[in-house]
């Protein structure tokens, strides 16, 4: 057994030295393939976490255009009293946010952009608002349209509309890296099965004579699985590498981002589970792009 | 040992290479099978080793149907039989001892195994001191002496030999038949193609005539040609 294993370890390091340039070519594009996949993982795992958060807080916010009249604000206080009252209502509560309190959110938001602040010159040209927190997440559709186009009405904000735009995003940019991602999986398969093709064609030779004396099929092609497998895994372990610094770049990105972004992070577990994905699958491309290499020509 | 009944073989496209052949052939026999260039010797052979599947008939190799077998048996049956071909196939990279060796190792046989018959068999073969040069550096009658020896090694029932001497002179192939002769003597059976008039009526043995993939002739103690 443990000749066999030495004849085996021999042969494929043998062959994978004969084949350098293909070997070479093959790891690589293996590698830049499995790390825009677990690049594109990494970044959905990110929104995801960024949705999650959102997703949770409900709330929503009715901006009034700056210079819309005290009676256009009270009308919607009162449209706003209105459907507090009643079980079939969808506001649980509400409070106005006047200019000035509208000033401190804008001063929270950006407090660590100060010459942003102090570039706002009137905090009478920011908008008075109503903060509303609805009595569930399915109403705040609903309670969007009813106030959408009412006069002095700037615009309404709810946290769904954002977070639905961010989904679809998310999912068209994720489609679109997949399908790259898909192309460059399915080249790199091809430069498997030709470099084991070609080192098959490399040694024919020995092959012949091994079926002749009766060398097994499984004898005759675990030298060249090996060679496949070793090449999916040695371009799937570069991306392994390639995701864990890009974990690390993204995460040191967000701790230096406002609040805003910080609920998008990704944690090293996170880029250690998609690794892990990652070095499985190109173990599969190298073992299929071998076996796919192997078909027909080892036929007895 | 050997058990052919009434094989036919019509390869894709071509006449027919064998043609309703019977033949028997007992363990420790040495047989020629002789006949012009194209008249099924090769076909015979490589029918034996399950290279190639009749059309036709039935062929016992050491009691086993071998056109029944299943495909992953295929190998362990050739380990019964050991060949040799006119063009040696030796690997050039490779040194005598390692190209010997070399058919021990793929079908798994252990090292100390290894180690012990190698020598042993280039011994038999006269190369022992020669173990370690490359096949071009080797006249043709040592290629074909490592090519026995690398048939031999295993220990195998059956030798097939398919024109062995065909690349060689005269005075090397009387060396070579030697070689064969001595290897029979073993209790191997051996199969010989070739159309080598003076081999075949110096060793007076068994001889099969194939004329156009039909058996022409089978003769104990025969010679090439009838009335040569
Ligand atoms: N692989 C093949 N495909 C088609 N025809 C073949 C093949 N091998 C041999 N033949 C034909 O079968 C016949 C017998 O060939 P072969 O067995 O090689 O004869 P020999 O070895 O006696 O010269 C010849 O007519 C040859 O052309
Ligand atoms: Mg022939």
């Amino acid at each position: 057994m443990f000749s066999k294993f030495g004849y085996f370890a021999r042969e494929t390091a043998t062959s994978l030295r004969r084949n350098l340039l293909m070997t070479i070519a093959g790891v690589l594009t293996v590698t830049v393939s499995l790390f825009l996949f677990g690049g594109v993982l990494l970044l959905s795992t990110m929104v995801d976490h960024g949705v999650a958060r959102w997703q949770g807080d409900v709330d929503m916010q009715i901006y009034m255009q700056p210079d819309a009249t005290d009676s256009q604000i009270e009308d919607i206080r009162l449209a706003l009293d209105q459907l507090t009252q009643g079980d079939l209502a969808g506001v649980a509560s509400f409070t106005f946010l006047d200019k000035p309190a509208a000033f401190e959110e804008f001063k929270e938001l950006f407090a660590n952009q100060p010459q942003f602040i102090s570039s706002l010159s009137d905090p009478e040209k920011l908008p008075t608002s109503f903060k509303i927190v609805p009595k569930g997440a399915a109403f705040t559709e609903e309670l969007r349209l009813s106030f959408e186009g009412r006069p002095g009405i700037l615009r309404v904000l709810t946290p769904d509309s954002s977070v639905r735009f961010l989904i679809k995003l998310r999912s068209n940019v994720r489609l679109l890296f997949f399908a790259i991602a898909a192309v460059l999986l399915a080249s790199s398969l091809f430069l498997i099965v030709n470099t084991i093709r070609l080192a098959i064609f490399a040694r024919r030779r020995e092959i012949q004579v091994m079926k002749l004396v009766g060398a097994t099929n499984w004898f005759i092609r675990i030298p060249f699985m090996l060679e496949g497998l070793v090449e999916g895994a040695l371009g799937a372990l570069l991306a392994f590498f390639g995701i864990i610094g890009l974990q690390k770049v993204l995460a040191s990105q967000v701790a230096d981002a406002n609040d805003l972004f910080s609920a998008f992070y990704v944690t090293t577990g996170d880029a250690l589970s998609i690794g892990w994905s990652v070095l499985a699958l190109g173990a599969v491309i190298g073992m299929v792009g071998s076996a796919i290499g192997l078909r027909r020509f080892l036929e007895v | 040992m050997i058990r052919l009944e009434s094989v036919s073989k019509t390869y894709k496209g071509s006449v027919s290479a064998l043609r309703d052949v019977s033949v028997d052939i007992a363990k420790g026999e040495f047989v020629f099978l002789v006949g012009p260039s194209g008249s099924g010797k090769s076909t015979f052979l490589r029918l034996l080793l399950r290279e190639e599947l009749p059309d036709e008939g039935r062929i016992l190799v050491a009691g086993r149907d071998v056109n029944k077998l299943a495909h992953w048996k295929i190998p362990y049956v050739r380990r019964n039989m050991g060949c040799v071909f006119q063009d040696f196939k030796l690997l050039p990279n490779k040194n005598v001892y390692e190209n010997v060796a070399f058919a021990l190792q793929v079908i798994g046989r252990p090292n100390h195994v290894i180690e012990s018959q190698v020598p042993q068999v280039l011994d038999l073969v006269g190369l022992a001191k020669k173990s370690d040069h490359k096949p071009d550096e080797l006249s043709g009658g040592e290629q074909q002496r490592v090519s026995i020896a690398r048939a031999f090694v295993n220990r195998p029932l059956i030798l097939l030999a398919d024109e062995p001497t065909g690349n060689l002179d005269p005075a090397t192939s009387v060396g070579i038949m030697r070689l064969l002769d001595r290897i029979n003597r073993t209790g191997t059976t051996i199969v010989m193609a070739t159309h080598d008039e003076g081999i075949v009526n110096a060793m007076r043995r068994r001889v099969i005539e194939l004329d156009r993939g039909a058996v022409m002739r089978d003769q104990e103690r025969g010679v090439y040609g009838i009335g040569s």
